[in-house]
């Protein structure tokens, strides 16, 4: 995307990912997320942080706009012309995001009030993939907004404009959410859950892990075999210690640390050790499993 | 009368019982050839005298007459006399004493020069002018002399004489025992006599009871004491004890106790050290001594030194610190040592240790310390306790092998890893029908095929539990021993390949183990020869593969062996393969007869590091290989056969015990589907499974049945313990236990119990904490009747309500709106229109026209800490009469009878108490706090004494308000005393786990925290608040804001140092205490 010293700026509405993500599927998620879409079934991706929940809808966006998908587009029009993609629309969610937010609002331009579409609006408009990542940190208005566009009805209300907008057909709600951590305060609600399709995201076996390692460090085969055994080993003390257990994502940081000359056991300390814990003790665990694990 | 005849003499006897006339007749026969005929004369003359003082002189003359002999010998006649003369003269005074000194005279007259004998004499004589039972005094004397010139002279004799007398002084009894045990343990302490001596009278002037206590043990004490050390020794304790106020006899006995558990060569530095630490402050040199074992067990003699030194240091600054210091009580001289040693305490790795090997296994894994005396031979893998999904794997308690603690560290890491290995590479895992992946499948076709009648599975309770597949697999071979010690070497084999190739990190280390290992083997040589094989295994299990002594006709074996057990070394290799290769070893060993070979046959050996592929052999090939390995085999037969021993433990591995490990996972499996069921096996039931279970291995020998005997009783209680579920923990007052009154003594506590924690508590004089001071033991409260919680909200209805409003306004109005934001939701009417009016009059318009919606959130989490001590049981109105008791006593006894009564008015009581209206605010306050969900917890805290504070919970943090609760709630009463700051301290810990943006702790208390030993003496009140205020400082330290609410009003005075800058408040009066809480919760949150 950004060249050396320009940058490139889109439309929220017309980014499309270009290149094929890599994404390396562990079960058969594709083909439930190619079925989920063409039948319109909004999905709800569960998992904790690092395991490519981002990354697999971002494959997905990519996989679902090229002509030779297997899918059957039976209810889409061919609108999606200039892309090869399905458009993508990431909203992280924080816990000031008000419905506000996602619709739209006026905006005062000259003498007069202009509407501004927020990121939901347009995504409903264009047929795009709306991902909202984190949706429980999400103020709880938002669910508003959610409810009607996630069953039968797929409409978007927008009240302050009195309109209600029917969604492209090439729309889809795809919600992120990690059930691990949050607060029993900060849980989904039944009535938003159950509108979902839900897949579930874990930490991919090691010998997956280690290609993707691989893959999106450059590191060596044998470093990211080491890496994705210090990731399962690591995962083994979550609840001991560790609220969660380390993503892929960090792993690959340390790859990459180790791919450009630091040295494996202080790019693991750095990438690992700090980045998931204050907790001295369970860091000193760490580095020893780090220790064995690496000369 | 110038000569006397022996009859004559006779006749004047006549009068007295016939044993006086057969002593004369006895001594006249051997006298009459050393004395002249007047001398003679003079001799009987005496005796006759004697006989004639008193009614049972008699007794006194027939024993004159039988010490004659001797004296005759050895006294001159001028000497003679006397001694004639002053037994008289006693004789005079008490027969009896007269008779003891006659008896002892024989060994007297042998070791006294002539003149000193009525010197001798005459102290008897002395010391019966002594008054009333100064007889048995002065009969003690002449007894026990005999036995004391042995080891003392007589000057010196003299000298514990005028002890005695001074000891007689007070009392005359204590003075004859003194004399009697003198005798007994002076003659023991040989050339450490005169030290004891001079110890025992440097006592007198003002110790004097002590005198008898110390010769008691002084002998016991000085053989734990390096010989050359002791006088030393004892001037160090005659220094001591100088400066008075010393239990000599039990600094005695404590101090030669802990130089006991010392190396001899040590003592000299240790007492050169305790020499000068006498100098500086004596009252520590006992603490220092008592310390030095177990800093030794950490550091060496040098850094023992320099740990002495900061000591010192310290001492000399702050007496208490020091005092403490030397005790190991205080932090610092944890520190200090923690620097100094190179040791490595599992103590303090402990957690890294389980976090690690939880890692690695994904397992719950306990680390225990195995018991030192187990460390030798016995190995401290005891996995058998995996029970539940977890395992324990045992350490030894301080890694100490090298000389710094990174090895150290890394020795623990080895032995971990590798037991933990036996979990991670699935050594227990054993299954018949999984394939191996380098042998081709042997065991299957060895099984026997099962017969009807063939108890393979044994039916219990109406259901199969078959036999593991590790005990069908060694069910197998013949000897089940040989075929386990073989198994356990070439799983081990497997293992340390797979970790080394695992773990690249640690293989230096590993290797560095291993090595050290090796060192300890037995020497190959030295072996019979089947158990030279299976130590072979051993060997190339530990990475050994050259210069490795074979006999010469078992060369080839030696080398197949080498071939079986490479395939191991493979990644991929199973516990499967283990068994394989257990299998073709076996066939291998079998043969071997277990004799001693001679010496010339040992030749050198070398294995080759180098991979060959290991070719799957066909059974024909190797049917073919066992033969010719026999046929080199034949020309033995001279040698003896010896029965076989299991080769000792690797000392890193410990025991592996597969089948064992097999038998109780299966029993948990059955277990846990009784559990379903709400069966428990019985413990009848589980011995006879697990001894049934064991029998393939154990039917052999070398299996101590009283160690099975233990295990299985473990394993009951481990199951058994697993059965019964965690229940509430019944609440009841402490019952008062004079063992608890050793106020002061003791260091650091330890947890003994779940839901325990230990907690440092501050001493100000010492500037430091005492580290691990307070065992608080986390309970839940009883539950009593939910009832109460309604009723006291009726009671208060109108409050009630009123403070349920207050609070619901305190509640955040879910959004506020913020106007003239740059940004937001929408846009701001009246900001347009001035905007517009702004921009048309031509200045430039703000840009500042929108309204945002802020959340306000309230993240607020409280714990309230009630003070449920005795002393809120006061009646509310007599509570100002009775304020100046709420000063406990200080002695125990007292103490708990100021409980007892106290507890005793709340029994039947018409009136309310300060807990009562401490309870019924907090029944308000939940009721209104429930309105606006703030995280709060409450908790009540009492105790008696560090080792027992007690920690309520009435409504954890994460809990929510439920009937439970509520019930807690009525059971709040009062009990014991107030140690807050290990309470305060626990519940930082409860509010840490919590995230919130602001924290409380509130605490409610009716007077000064108070409690046995939460103080020393003439300082009681300053220390217990000098920790309260630490305890606080620390809360705040945390994030936490501190509280203080009090209905005490003289609260004002300690509440203001202990508080200082915090916030507190003394409420005055009790009766506004339910409406005040909430008034200033709501104050202090909003």
């Amino acid at each position: 995307m950004a060249e050396t010293d320009t940058y490139t700026s889109y439309r929220t509405e017309e980014y499309v990912v270009k290149e094929e993500p890599f994404y390396l599927p562990v079960g058969d998620e594709v083909e439930l997320f190619e079925v989920a879409y063409s039948q319109q079934m909004p999905v709800l991706l569960k998992g904790p942080t690092g395991t490519g929940k981002t990354r697999f809808v971002e494959y997905m966006s990519y996989r679902l706009g090229r002509p030779i998908t297997k899918v059957t587009r039976s209810r889409r029009d061919g609108g999606q012309s200039k892309g090869s993609s399905v458009p993508l629309m990431t909203i992280a969610c924080h816990e000031d995001l008000t419905a506000s937010d996602l619709v739209g609002r006026y905006l005062l331009e000259g003498d007069e009030t202009r509407w501004m579409d927020g990121p939901l609006a347009r995504a409903v408009k264009v047929g795009a993939i709306c991902y909202l990542d984190e949706v429980v940190e999400a103020r709880k208005d938002t669910t508003v907004l959610i409810h009607p566009l996630t069953d039968h009805r797929r409409l978007l209300p927008i009240d302050k404009r009195g309109e209600i907008i029917e969604a492209h057909a090439g729309f889809l709600m795809v919600l992120s959410y990690n059930p691990g951590y949050q607060s029993a305060l900060k849980d989904l609600k039944h009535s938003t859950r159950q509108r979902f399709m839900a897949m579930e995201f874990n930490a991919p076996p090691p010998e997956l892990e280690a290609q993707i390692i691989e893959h999106e460090s450059g590191a060596s085969a044998s470093v990211s075999l080491a890496l994705a055994k210090l990731g399962e080993k690591v995962r083994n003390l979550k609840d001991h210690g560790l609220q969660e257990g380390v993503g892929t994502r960090l792993l690959i940081y340390a790859g990459k640390l180790i791919n450009n000359g630091i040295a494996p056991r202080r790019a693991c300390q750095v990438a690992v050790t700090w980045a998931l814990t204050d907790d001295q003790q369970v860091q000193r665990s760490i580095d020893e499993v780090i220790n064995s694990i690496f000369e | 009368m110038q000569q006397v005849t022996l009859a004559e003499s006779e006749e004047k006897l006549q009068r007295y019982p016939k044993e006086l006339n057969e002593a004369l007749r006895e001594a006249w026969s051997a006298v009459s050839g050393t004395l002249s005929d007047e001398e003679m004369a003079a001799w009987v003359g005496w005796g006759v005298a004697i006989a004639q003082q008193a009614g049972r002189s008699w007794e006194a003359a027939r024993e004159y007459f039988r010490a004659s002999p001797a004296a005759v010998q050895a006294l001159p006649f001028v000497h003679l006399k006397q001694w004639g003369y002053w037994g008289n003269a006693l004789a005079e005074e008490s027969p009896a004493a007269s008779s003891a000194y006659f008896r002892a005279s024989p060994r007297i007259v042998g070791t006294l020069k002539p003149w000193d004998v009525p010197e001798w004499a005459q102290i008897g004589r002395r010391l019966y002018g002594r008054g009333r039972r100064s007889g048995v005094l002065t009969t003690r004397y002449f007894e026990v002399s005999g036995d004391l010139l042995s080891v003392l002279s007589f000057s010196e004799l003299q000298n514990l004489v005028g002890m005695m007398e001074a000891i007689a002084e007070r009392s005359v009894d204590e003075a004859a025992s003194f004399l009697s045990l003198s005798s007994e343990v002076l003659p023991t302490l040989r050339e450490d006599t005169r030290s004891c001596l001079s110890l025992i009278s440097s006592l007198l002037g003002r110790e004097w009871q002590q005198a008898t206590g110390c010769l008691q043990v002084v002998g016991e004490a000085l053989a734990r004491v390096e010989r050359v050390e002791r006088s030393r020794y004892l001037s160090l304790v005659g220094r001591v004890a100088e400066n008075g106020g010393v239990n000599v006899p039990a600094f005695l006995r404590d101090s030669s106790a802990a130089l006991g558990q010392l190396e001899g060569y040590i003592h000299v530095h240790v007492l050169n050290m305790a020499d000068s630490l006498s100098r500086v402050d004596h009252a520590v040199v006992l603490d220092y001594l008592k310390g030095v074992p177990q800093v030794m067990r950490r550091v060496s003699i040098n850094q023992l030194e320099t740990w002495y030194e900061t000591g010192v240091a310290i001492l000399k600054e702050n007496p208490e610190g020091g005092a403490a210091y030397f005790k190991g009580e205080s932090s610092r001289s944890e520190e200090v040592l923690e620097k100094l040693s190179t040791g490595v305490e599992l103590g303090r790795v402990k957690e890294v240790m389980r976090l690690y090997c939880r890692a690695l296994s994904a397992l719950d894994v306990e680390i225990a310390a195995h018991q030192a005396e187990e460390a030798q031979g016995k190995g401290w893998v005891a996995l058998e306790k995996m029970m539940a999904e977890g395992a324990t794997v045992y350490l030894p308690p301080v890694a100490e092998r090298f000389g710094n603690k990174d090895e150290n560290f890394d020795w623990y890491k080895v032995v971990a890893t590798h037991q933990v290995a036996h979990l991670e590479f699935q050594s227990f895992d054993f299954s018949f029908d999984r394939q191996a992946t380098q042998f081709s499948d042997m065991r299957s076709r060895l099984l026997p095929v099962p017969s009807e009648d063939d108890g393979e599975a044994e039916l219990v309770d109406g259901r199969a539990v078959g036999l593991a597949d590790i005990q069908r697999f060694f069910g197998l071979f013949v000897d089940g021993n040989l075929a386990r010690d073989i198994f356990t070497a070439v799983e081990d084999c497997r293992l340390d390949y797979r970790v080394k190739v695992e773990y690249p990190g640690i293989r230096q280390a590993y290797a560095g183990v291993q090595h050290l290992a090796l060192a300890e083997r037995p020497r190959l040589e030295e072996l019979p020869a089947r158990e030279a094989m299976v130590e072979l295994l051993i060997r190339f299990s530990l990475q050994q593969g050259r210069e490795l002594m074979v006999p010469e006709r078992y060369a080839g074996s030696a080398r197949a062996l080498w071939d079986i057990v490479r395939p191991l070394s493979s990644p991929h290799a199973l516990v499967e393969d283990s068994a394989e290769a257990t299998i073709r070893i076996y066939q291998i060993i079998s043969q071997v007869p277990n004799e001693e070979v001679p010496d010339e046959e040992w030749q050198q050996g070398d294995f080759p590091d180098e991979q060959t592929p290991w070719e799957s052999m066909s059974d024909e090939e190797w049917e073919q290989l066992l033969r010719e390995l026999m046929e080199a085999q034949q020309q033995s037969g001279e040698g003896e056969e010896q029965p076989y021993e299991s080769p000792p433990q690797v000392d890193y591995r410990g025991e592996f015990k597969p089948e064992l490990m097999q038998v109780i996972s299966m029993l948990r499996e059955s277990q846990r589907e009784r559990g379903a069921k709400g069966e428990t096996i019985s413990k009848g039931e589980m011995e006879r499974l697990l001894a049934e279970a064991n029998q393939p291995v154990t039917n052999n020998q070398g299996v101590d049945p009283q160690r099975r005997g233990m295990f299985v009783t473990d394993l009951v209680k481990e199951v058994g313990s697993r059965g019964t579920p965690q229940g509430a923990i019944q609440q009841t007052t402490m019952a008062y236990d004079p063992s608890y009154d050793e106020e002061e003594q003791g260091g650091p506590l330890e947890i003994k119990e779940p839901a325990s924690f230990l907690y440092d508590e501050w001493d100000y004089r010492m500037s430091d904490y005492r580290s691990r001071w307070c065992l608080l033991r986390e309970k839940d409260m009883s539950e009593g009747d939910s009832t109460y919680f309604t009723a006291t909200l009726d009671g208060y209805a109108a409050l009630a309500s009123q403070i349920r409003r207050q609070f619901e306004l305190m509640l955040p109005q879910g959004l506020q709106k913020v106007k003239r934001q740059q940004d937001g939701d929408e846009l701001e009417l009246d900001a347009v229109i001035e905007a517009m009016v702004d921009k048309r009059s031509g200045t430039s318009p703000s840009e500042k026209v929108y309204v945002r919606r802020n959340k306000v959130q309230r993240d607020v989490a409280v714990v309230f800490l009630m003070d449920m001590s005795a002393s809120t049981a006061e009646a509310i109105d007599e509570s100002r009469r009775l304020a100046d008791e709420w000063d406990a006593p200080d002695d125990p006894l007292e103490y708990m009878f100021w409980l007892r009564s106290r507890r005793g008015e709340g029994v039947r009581r018409s009136y309310k108490r300060i807990v009562d209206l401490e309870k019924e605010s907090l029944v308000l306050l939940i009721h209104a706090l429930e309105t606006i969900g703030d995280t709060y917890g409450i908790y009540g805290f009492s105790g008696y004494g560090r080792e027992n504070v007690d920690f309520f919970v009435i409504k954890d943090v994460q809990e929510a308000l439920s009937d439970r609760v509520k019930r807690r709630i009525d059971k709040v009463s009062p009990l014991q005393a107030t140690r807050m700051g290990p309470a305060i301290r626990h519940a930082v810990t409860k509010l840490d786990q919590l995230e919130a943006r602001t924290k409380f702790l509130i605490l409610i208390s009716d007077g000064r925290p108070q409690d046995r030993g939460y103080s020393r003496e003439g300082v009681e009140k300053e220390y217990a608040i000098h920790d309260t205020r630490v305890a606080l400082l620390e809360t705040r330290r945390r994030g936490i804001t501190p509280f203080c609410l009090t209905v005490d009003k003289e609260g004002h005075d300690y509440l203001r140092s202990m508080c200082q800058d915090m916030g507190y408040e003394v409420l005055a009066d009790i009766h506004s205490l339910p409406r005040r809480l909430p008034a200033l919760y709501r104050s202090l949150t909003v």
